[in-house]
Formats: C-alpha cells, structure tokens, sequence
C-alpha cells in the first residue's frame, strides 16, 4: 500500500470519531450464535463495563475490536478505523490487559517491558523512562530485574498493566482485571484506572464485580447471550431495572410471606434464600410486622440484583 | 513509511523476542543441532567409511558431509516452527498478547520464517566449518554459500513445521509428523546414499523442499553441478517457499484469529 494512499485513508476518517461505534455486530460460530446484533457506542474519555455472564460474549466482542475475532456481520469502527480492514491503526491506539497475562515466564520483567516497549515502537530512549515511570507507579520498580515465573499473581497483574500502558494508549481496554486478586491489589488498581480516567482517557471493562462496575465505570452494558439486555448509568439501571429494597428472608418462610406481599412487589430466590423486594423500606418494615417474620437482613438494591434479574437468576445449561 | 517496510519492522521484533528468550537457555537450544550431526558423523562418516569405498570418487565421510548441514537447517527449522511454535502458542499464550500490538498474523509468521532462516543460516556456518577443520570438503570455498542454502532451506522446512503446528490437537501428535513426514524425508533423500539408481524414490523426492537443498549443499561442498541444476534446485525452494509459506500463514491465522 502507498503512502499516498494510507493518507487519503486517515484524512477521510472522522476527526471526531467515536472511541467505539458498533452497529448489528454479530459473530456467529457454526450455529452458535456469541453476538447478536449487537449495538453499542462509547463516546471518547467515557469508561464504559461490559456485564454478563461467562460466555456471553464479552471478550469475543473485544477480539473483535482488534481484529482477532473476525465478526460474522455488522459495522464496527474503532477511533473511525474499522478492525477487520485496518486492525494496526486500532492496535496502535489500544492498551489492553487480557483475560490471561501472557507475560514472557522466562524474562525478567524490564526484559519483558522492553520487548514490548519495542513492539509498540517505542524508541530505546523513550522506552526506559516510560517503563520506570509506570513500574515505580505499580509499586514493582524494586521487581525489575526479577524473572516473571518469580513473581506473584498480583504483580504479574499490575505488570499486565504497566505493558497495556507503555504507549500512552488512547483506549484501555481491561478483560476482567481484578479477577483472583486480593483486595489491596484491586485497589490498587482501581485507583490507576480512575486516575487514567480523569486524564480524558477511553475504558472499556469487562468484570464480574458489581461493585468495580459500579466504582468505575460512567455506564454499563449488561449482555445476556450475545444480546444486550440493559444500558445505563449505574444509579440509572439500578432506579430503572430494580428500585428499592431488598429483604432476605429464611427459605421455610416463603408461602406466608407471599400471603402478605403486594402483588407488584418481586420475589426471587438468591442462593438458598428468600428475597423480597419492595419499592421503599417502609413496605418492607410493614410486611415484617403483618407477616411476624424478621428479615435476615434488609438492603437497598445493587447493581447486582439488576444483573441477576436481567441475565436471569438460573444458570444456563452450558455452565 | 511504505505497508511493507512497516510490517517487516514489526516482523524483526518477533526475531528480536525469540532471540532474547532464546539465549535465556543458549547451550540447551544449541545442543542437539549441533551434537546430532556431530554423532552422525562419527558414527557412520568415519565408522563405516573404511566398509563403504568410494561414492562419486569421494570417502564415504566425505559424502555425508554436505548432507549433515542440510540436516541441521531441516531440524532447527521444524523443531523451532513445529514443536516451538505450539509452545508459544498454546502453553504460553505469547500471541495473546503480542497481537494487541501492532504485529499482525502476518508479522508473526514473517517473523518466524526470517528467525528459522537466521538460525539455520548460523547453524550451518558452524557445522561448515566443524567439516572444514575435518578436511571433509572437497570445494573449501562452500563453507560461505552454506549458511545461504542453509537459509533457503529452513525457511519451507519451518512452514511445514508451522503447518504441523497448526493441524496438531495436542503436543504428542509432533511424534506422529516426524515419524511420518520428517524422519522418511531426512532418511531418503540422498544425505546417505544416492539416488542415481533409484528411479521411484529419485522423482518422489522432488516434492519435498529438502531434497533441493541438500543437492544445492552437495554441489557446493563437492564443487561439481552444473548451472542448470543450481537454478532447478534454487527455483524448486523459492517455490515450496512461496507455496508452503502462504498455506501456513493461512493455517496459522486460523489459529491466531477466530
């Protein structure tokens, strides 16, 4: 390809362009369908999460935004560039901490920061400064000459990191980044992700956490089967899907306590237990009195009970 | 920057990590490319010589000679792209990670045609030079066209090893390719003995990249061939090069991609 050529190219696309613009993208595999029609859009310097159970298609839906996944149908433009037809100018733009690290076990972690200092070409001077600064900000500078095998799941994490940061990128996309870590490391690293928030920097996420969602990210998209079936601000889904309060309550105790609910008040099981929600506190305190049985415990409703109720609460049979 | 210059740079900076990783383990890495041919050379070269008498008017050492740098081109290359490879691939998830940046599928296989060709190319130079010291070399001078042919060889010798790579289901399954594939080629054609006589086998073994450059390395080291052979034999690589190479680019990205 020309010179010539790759420039008309950049200078046709959008100065403006969304960081993510998803129309009706769809991966099929055989007959399994992992996205359907999924539409989503994240404006530049937003941090959006991607909820759903495993296998709803969270990281094919992030392989297909650089190029990995190749979708099956649908318009997908990363910062105006589409990722099947020109996934380099995407992936030079891109930070992303996988699912799995796949750090290099054999190197040592400056070894392994300058291969890849490299690969997002960064040039040796530029590179070392770079990689000081974020190893010192990870608290992993006093590491860097261990080999990777030697460290622990923690810093190997923080180290998944400081590589998806090396070239400054414009979009981070995080694939379940606290997953296994203990909560001082999770903090942690919450506190880089808002703070690369707070510099106008784009995120996407995907986790399992509710309440990470919750802390950091401006809007979630909860998917369900490939299907996204709830968007929205947190405190927006939680008054939209599931507003209240919840009361949990033993199991043995359930048909009285259906005798004396309202008809519009939900009931569902979590675990083993009974759970009641109702629009105020108040409803909840009055069906305690009527019914004579205390809750266990009474909450105001989380992010996590709008999932449960938009995913579904039963498992599905390929779990 | 022209599309080309661009993905070559990101080709070399696969060759640059498979470089550090493997110097982490130099004499492991370097061992059995070196030690077998070495083995095999005192074994049947200088062992069974004394039995043998003369091959084309050369020592029976002598003959086996330019067939032990084909040899050591063929094995770095097939063990690196099949068995190395899969490793990188499955076990630590290097392109995982190494394909969010900028390197493509394609750089990686580039990268890993250009790194087999280094290694084989070096590899040769010093098995050369082992058969120079021998006074195994009739044509002296063949030790610098070596680490070339030595090159040119690994290059389709890895693509078959990348295709294995990608077809097997397990690591196990590499015993099955080697007994089959690699180990009747390296047997068969003409390291051992020649082919002049041998009709069936003589055609057959133009279908494999292995055979043109062990006759392009005997050629060299013998100093006799014509013209007309060295531009068949050449020809023959560039083209198993060209075809093997883009059908385990394709393999591989099936792989890599989903």
């Amino acid at each position: 390809m020309s010179v010539l050529s790759s420039e008309l190219k950049s200078s046709t696309r959008p100065v403006e362009a969304a960081a993510i613009h998803a129309r009706g993208v769809t991966k099929r595999f055989g007959e399994f369908v992992a996205i359907d029609k999924l539409d989503l859009d994240v404006r530049r310097g937003e941090c959006v999460g991607l909820l759903g159970p495993n296998g709803a298609g969270k990281s094919t839906f992030i392989g297909c935004l650089y190029g990995v996944v190749e979708r099956s149908g649908g318009e997908l433009n990363v910062f105006g560039y589409d990722p099947a037809l020109e996934p380099r100018r995407i992936k030079e733009r891109l930070g992303v901490v996988p699912q799995e690290n796949a750090l290099d076990e054999e190197l040592t972690v400056l070894e392994n920061m300058r291969l890849y200092a490299r690969f997002e070409g960064l040039s040796k001077t530029a590179a070392l400064p770079r990689i000081e600064e974020l190893l010192t900000h990870m608290s992993l500078d006093h590491k860097r000459d261990a080999a990777i095998r030697s460290l622990s799941g923690g810093m190997k994490r923080r180290l998944a990191f400081v590589r998806a940061l090396l070239s400054d990128p414009e979009l981070l996309i995080l694939d379940e980044p606290t997953t296994g870590l203990d909560p001082t490391v999770r903090h942690l690293l919450w506190e880089k992700v808002l703070s690369y928030r707070q510099a106008g920097k784009t995120t996407l996420v995907t986790t399992h956490y509710m309440h990470e969602a919750e802390l950091l990210c401006d809007r979630i998209v909860i998917l369900n089967r490939g299907i996204v079936v709830g968007t929205g601000a947190p405190r927006e889904l939680i008054a939209r899907e599931a507003p209240g309060y919840v009361g949990i309550f033993s199991p043995d105790r359930e048909q009285i306590l259906r005798a004396h609910m309202q008809p519009h008040w939900d009931l569902f099981h979590q675990g083993r237990q009974c759970c009641i929600r109702a629009p105020r506190i108040e409803d909840l305190m009055s069906l305690q009195q009527a019914s004579g049985i205390q809750a266990l415990q009474i909450r105001p409703c989380n992010l996590e009970d709008v999932y449960l109720k938009l995913t579904g609460r039963e498992l599905d049979d390929n779990e | 920057m022209s599309e080309i210059h661009v993905s070559l740079r990101l080709a070399w900076h696969v060759v640059v990590r498979n470089w550090i990783v493997y110097r982490k383990d130099f004499l492991a890495n370097i061992s059995p490319t070196l030690a077998d041919p070495a083995l095999m050379m005192t074994a049947l070269g200088m062992g069974l010589s004394p039995f043998i008498g003369q091959i084309d008017g050369h020592s029976y050492a002598q003959y086996l000679a330019p067939g032990m740098v084909a040899t050591t081109a063929l094995f770095t290359a097939f063990f690196e792209c099949s068995y190395g490879f899969y490793v990188r691939m499955t076990f630590e998830s290097v392109f995982k990670a190494m394909l969010t940046t900028p390197i493509g599928v394609r750089e990686v296989v580039i990268g890993e045609f250009l790194w087999v060709f280094i290694r084989a190319a070096l590899m040769a130079a010093g098995v050369g030079l082992a058969l120079a010291v021998m006074g195994l070399l009739p044509n002296i001078w063949s030790i610098f066209m070596f680490p070339f042919i030595g090159g040119l060889l690994a290059v389709p010798c890895g693509a078959i090893g990348l295709l294995a790579a990608a077809h097997v289901r397990n690591i196990n399954q590499f015993q099955t390719v080697y007994s089959f594939l690699i180990a009747p080629i390296y047997f068969l054609s003409g390291v051992f003995f020649p082919l002049t006589d041998r009709p069936i086998l003589g055609v057959l073994v133009h279908f494999s990249p292995f055979y043109h450059g062990v006759r392009l390395l005997q050629m060299a080291a013998w100093g006799r061939g014509s013209l007309g052979e060295t531009v068949l034999h050449l020809t023959a690589l560039f083209l198993f090069t060209v075809v093997l190479g883009i059908w385990a680019l394709r393999k591989i990205r099936q792989k890599l991609t989903i």
